[in-house]
């Protein structure tokens, strides 16, 4: 595929310009130690470096799906106390950390959502989305780790400009014609770069079994 | 259990992202909890989300949010859990994601037929409710105002879109004409959400519409 045929230059320096300012301070590796690091010792240095990645990353990803910001700096905080507490929970074998404080977020922000963003509610415990009924489910677990692995492989694999459509639809939830005016590219060039990393995600899972 | 249908990959993205409504959502939840390959999936897209939240936009806390998260965790601030319902007899055998839900009282929609609420105390667009049906039931050829997403929790029914057993999730809406019949092997119980209202098709339909309350 030739990268950004469509898009003008500024936006796509634009959009580069942001995928380098994740200046991550460390890699996903160590994100699971310092998760371990809390859980084996309530070790606060680890904390402190996760609590300063994480936490304005979580108010920027709330604030763009559109919590208000004093809303998204309570939900950011009640994440990462959540990730403290919920430390000796976390299995690398299964899920990155990325996305495992991905998931809690989400929840919080579904929970701030249905209580009517009412806020005088203590951090409320932060149930799965859905839990397993199958026995099945152990092995699909196990899976999962390596599909973890392969997911973030993948999507390293995608250009800056995919990446950013990804982010507006699957982030974000924005309607496709939307994307495509915000980003000045036509519609059928968000609707291919969607579906691109729809197969490249399904193409992924399919050749494990 | 051979689960054949699934939501589509739209639709479980936006479940793993958790945009739906609860309605929605409770739905995909139990189909997803019955089925590996769709964890499996979601699993995927939590993945896709970690890389994606990695990559947003930091905005700054208040200077002392470490601080007074650190104060919280030590005083531990314990929150009041949702507390889980516990179910006896044949509701021990509904699905655990729906062990937050209140569920409401048995309601007859048409003869063979019942429906029970599920109380969404966050509201929504969407209605979700379990329907259950006698073996052998017919239902009326019927199109939907909007959408329909269901999934089998126990028993089954065919349509023109195929048989649809334990864990199978079916999608319906203005574009889908069916006439969903429940299979012999016993009550078909689904977990339902709505939005919109059934048209009945034909003269019949028209008649007898305003007597079904769905």
């Amino acid at each position: 595929m030739r990268k950004g045929r469509d898009d003008t230059p500024w936006l796509l320096a634009l959009v580069r310009e942001r995928w380098r300012s994740v200046n991550k301070p460390t890699t996903k590796m160590e994100w699971a130690d310092l998760i371990a690091a809390i859980a084996l010792r309530e070790d606060q240095k680890a904390y402190r470096q996760l609590f300063d990645f994480f936490a304005p990353r979580i108010k920027g990803y709330l604030i763009r799906t559109g919590s208000s910001r004093a809303e998204a700096e309570e939900i950011a905080q009640d994440a990462l106390i959540a990730v403290w507490r919920k430390a000796d929970k976390f299995d690398p074998g299964t899920t990155g950390a990325a996305a495992w404080i991905f998931t809690i977020s989400r929840n919080l922000r579904i929970d701030a959502v249905r209580r009517g963003r009412r806020s005088d509610q203590m951090l409320k415990e932060i149930e799965a989305e859905y839990v397993p009924e199958t026995s099945e489910s152990l092995d699909a677990a196990i899976v999962q780790g390596q599909d973890a692995l392969r997911v973030d492989a993948a999507l390293s694999g995608l250009s800056a400009e995919q990446s950013e459509v990804i982010r507006l639809s699957f982030i974000e939830q924005r309607p496709h014609a939307e994307i495509a005016a915000l980003l000045g590219i036509p519609l059928g060039t968000v609707k291919s770069r969607i579906r691109l990393a729809m197969n490249r995600l399904r193409d992924l899972l399919d050749d494990i079994k | 259990m051979t689960i054949v249908h699934h939501p589509t990959d739209e639709l479980l993205g936006s479940f793993a992202a958790g945009n739906l409504d609860q309605a929605t959502q409770l739905v995909i939840a139990a189909h997803v909890s019955m089925c590996p390959c769709c964890q499996r999936l979601v699993s995927a897209f939590e993945q896709l989300g970690g890389t994606l939240l990695e990559a947003v936009d930091p905005v700054g806390l208040a200077p002392d949010a470490f601080d007074a998260a650190m104060w919280r965790i030590e005083r531990q601030f314990e929150g009041r859990p949702g507390s889980a319902r516990s179910r006896s007899g044949d509701d021990a055998r509904l699905p655990r994601v729906l062990d937050y839900y209140d569920i409401g009282p048995v309601r007859w929609v048409a003869p063979g037929v019942s429906l029970r609420p599920i109380v969404l105390p966050g509201g929504g667009r969407a209605r979700a409710f379990l329907l259950k049906s006698a073996p052998g039931t017919r239902m009326l050829e019927h199109t939907h105002t909007d959408t329909e997403l269901t999934c089998v929790l126990e028993g089954s029914f065919s349509h023109q879109g195929g048989h649809f057993g334990p864990g199978d999730f079916d999608l319906g809406d203005e574009a889908v004409d069916h006439q969903p019949v429940v299979g012999p092997d016993g009550p078909c119980l689904c977990l339902v959400a709505m939005t919109g209202k059934l048209r009945i098709n034909g003269l019949l339909g028209r008649l007898i519409e305003p007597f079904i309350r769905l």
